[in-house]
């Protein structure tokens, strides 16, 4: 009987041991051995191809470029945890890769897409880092405006909010104005702008000023009317001051419709700056791109294009953290 | 002395044209340190009249006084719990209870505040939990960190509206018993005004019951409850006069039911 149960517990552990290493073995094909490399694989040896244009100069671009990417994704794959963040983290790559066999062919390699309007890929990286500094400076001066017109408009526009929607007779007839002027789209107020405002600079911030508060008056009227009316009765009981109220219960409990406003004004801001520095601006992103567009300077345009791309996202990137961190109360 | 009277109280609600009277003359005084238990069937106007007690609710006629001074609105001599939603979700269990204590005591240091929130955190037995928010807390669990918050804020009266309520029965069991425990051994006990439809509750807890019945709301009966203090619900159920007591108040509840609706169903 009990030599029995020692043969049958033998087994048990033996089969335990085996199964660890085997274990790690497939979790690391998991992490490492992806279709992701291989594009990389294939992105390397296009580059073996003759090109048809005379860009071979700037291929090294392409592939340090790519070489980066490719670092980047093997620390990612070592570091990120859940198996659901790294599938979405090596797509992106994967489109990446993608996108850049697809032009590379296109262009340096086939000579499909008219060279003068698309310039091989290793080119616009050349240029990238040539202008690094000059992009550096517009990024400085688009996103500078943005965040003054912005941060003024959403410093006057949530007190302000906050205090309308509480009054129950002022918010009402607030409500109705808000709604009618907040309608204008605000890129009409730009000649008039001009006009009032000494610099292009000031018109731009004062553009985006109202281009962001509207929304986040509206916002934040329709979060404090909509507050649970029991959350305010156990403010009420607590015997709060008015400030009190306002800014410690009425605020944070609003704090969620006054987000969507300021992601409205966020999106409408950048969209607005954009196409006032086409128009008139001396620096600035939009500036930039039609700038060397008039000139014929395509690849500077793209450069340009994915240049504003990253900004915007980057922006958003932060905005979402911040409206996490914000309401990390809620579920 | 009275603490709390109340006098002649009415309240009649306007809705869609149409009015009923939510309570109607209701009269009955509370005195200092008492504990008193309102209870009722459902729409006896139990809760506006608590609402009427906390100041975010006003009468049609009749008025409260306390300490003799009519009640016009909230005041820092009362301290609520509600059935729901007492605590802000934005605010950890800490946060809550020092926010309530900045209410009532406006010159105590942050630290001082803090340090009060944990004192009474760790009385309801909720150490583990002061840096959590509501969200992440047991309906129990917000119920603790709410008479917490009350306890600390040393208000001369405590109104609480079914704050049991919602509670699974295991649960109920030990808040009770731990606010019990609470209120009998603090000294000068507090007055205390406690909404339930719960009999065993109401007899384990009170000094006084207030019986009332609905359409529209009045008292029907207001009855001493007769035993000693401190109390402990495992012995004061096994007596002869618990059963005798709660049987009696029971027929007086069923006998007013009865006698006016004739056998509807009654939500208790």
């Amino acid at each position: 009987m009990n030599i029995q149960t020692k043969a049958i517990a033998a087994p048990a552990i033996y089969s335990e041991e085996i199964k660890e290493p085997s274990k790690i073995k497939t979790e690391f094909f998991r992490r490492y051995f992806r279709v992701v490399h291989m594009l990389f694989a294939v992105l390397l040896l296009i580059q073996l191809l003759p090109d048809q244009l005379a860009t071979e100069t700037y291929a090294s671009y392409s592939i340090w470029f790519a070489a980066g990417v490719e670092a980047l994704t093997l620390i990612a794959s070592a570091l990120i945890k859940k198996p659901a963040a790294l599938n979405l983290f090596v797509d992106i790559v994967a489109f990446i890769y993608g996108l850049l066999i697809a032009w590379t062919l296109a262009t340096a390699k086939f000579n499909i897409l008219k060279a003068a309007l698309f310039p091989p890929p290793g080119k616009v990286f050349w240029q990238f880092t040539g202008d690094f500094d000059k992009i550096l400076t517009n990024i400085q001066s688009s996103v500078g405006i943005i965040l003054q017109g912005y941060l003024m408009a959403i410093a006057v526009a949530i007190p302000l909010g906050l205090f309308l929607g509480w009054s129950a007779r002022l918010g009402s007839a607030a409500a109705y104005i808000s709604k009618f002027l907040g309608a204008i789209p605000p890129i009409v107020y730009i000649p008039y702008g001009i006009a009032l405002l000494p610099t292009f600079r000031s018109v731009s911030v004062f553009v985006i000023f109202l281009a962001t508060f509207w929304p986040v008056l509206g916002g934040t009227m329709s979060g404090v009317m909509n507050v649970d009316k029991k959350t305010i009765d156990s403010a009420k009981v607590l015997n709060v001051g008015k400030f009190t109220m306002l800014f410690s219960v009425i605020l944070p409990a609003s704090l969620q419709n006054i987000f969507i406003g300021c992601n409205q004004g966020l999106t409408v801001s950048f969209v607005l700056l954009t196409s006032a520095e086409m128009i008139g601006a001396q620096s600035g992103l939009g500036y930039y791109i039609k700038n060397y567009s008039d000139f014929g300077d395509y690849t500077r345009t793209i450069v340009g294009l994915i240049v504003v791309g990253i900004v915007i996202v980057a922006i958003s990137f932060l905005f979402n953290r911040i409206q996490k961190f914000l309401l990390r109360w809620k579920q | 002395m009275n603490k709390i009277e109340i006098k002649n109280l009415t309240v009649d609600y306007t809705e869609k044209k149409k009015s009923f009277t939510a309570l109607k003359n209701v009269s009955f005084s509370i005195e200092e340190g008492e504990f008193v238990s309102i209870i009722g069937s459902s729409g006896c106007g139990k809760s506006t009249l608590l609402s009427i007690l906390e100041g975010i609710n006003t009468a049609t006629e009749g008025e409260i006084l306390i300490n003799g001074e009519p009640v016009t609105g909230t005041g820092p001599d009362r301290g609520v719990v509600f059935q729901h939603y007492s605590l802000f979700p934005w605010m950890t269990a800490r946060r809550n209870v020092a926010f309530g204590i900045k209410q009532v005591n406006k010159t105590a240091s942050r630290a001082e505040r803090y340090q009060l929130a944990d004192k009474f955190l760790d009385k309801v037995g909720l150490e583990q939990f002061k840096n959590k928010y509501p969200s992440q807390l047991s309906g129990g669990m917000q119920q603790r960190v709410a008479i917490a918050r009350a306890l600390a804020m040393d208000t001369d009266i405590l109104l609480m509206d079914e704050p049991f309520g919602a509670i699974d029965a295991k649960n109920r069991t030990i808040l009770q018993e731990l606010l019990l425990e609470l209120w009998e051994n603090a000294t000068p006990r507090k007055t205390v005004v406690f909404v339930t439809h719960d009999i065993d509750e109401a007899i384990l807890l009170s000094d006084k019951i207030v019986m009332m019945t609905a359409n529209p709301g009045r008292v029907y009966r207001e009855i001493k409850v007769p035993f000693e203090r401190p109390r402990n619900r495992s012995k004061l159920v096994q007596t002869g006069e618990y059963t005798k007591f709660r049987n009696e108040l029971l027929s007086l509840f069923y006998s007013d039911i009865v006698s006016r609706i004739g056998g509807e169903e009654v939500v208790l």
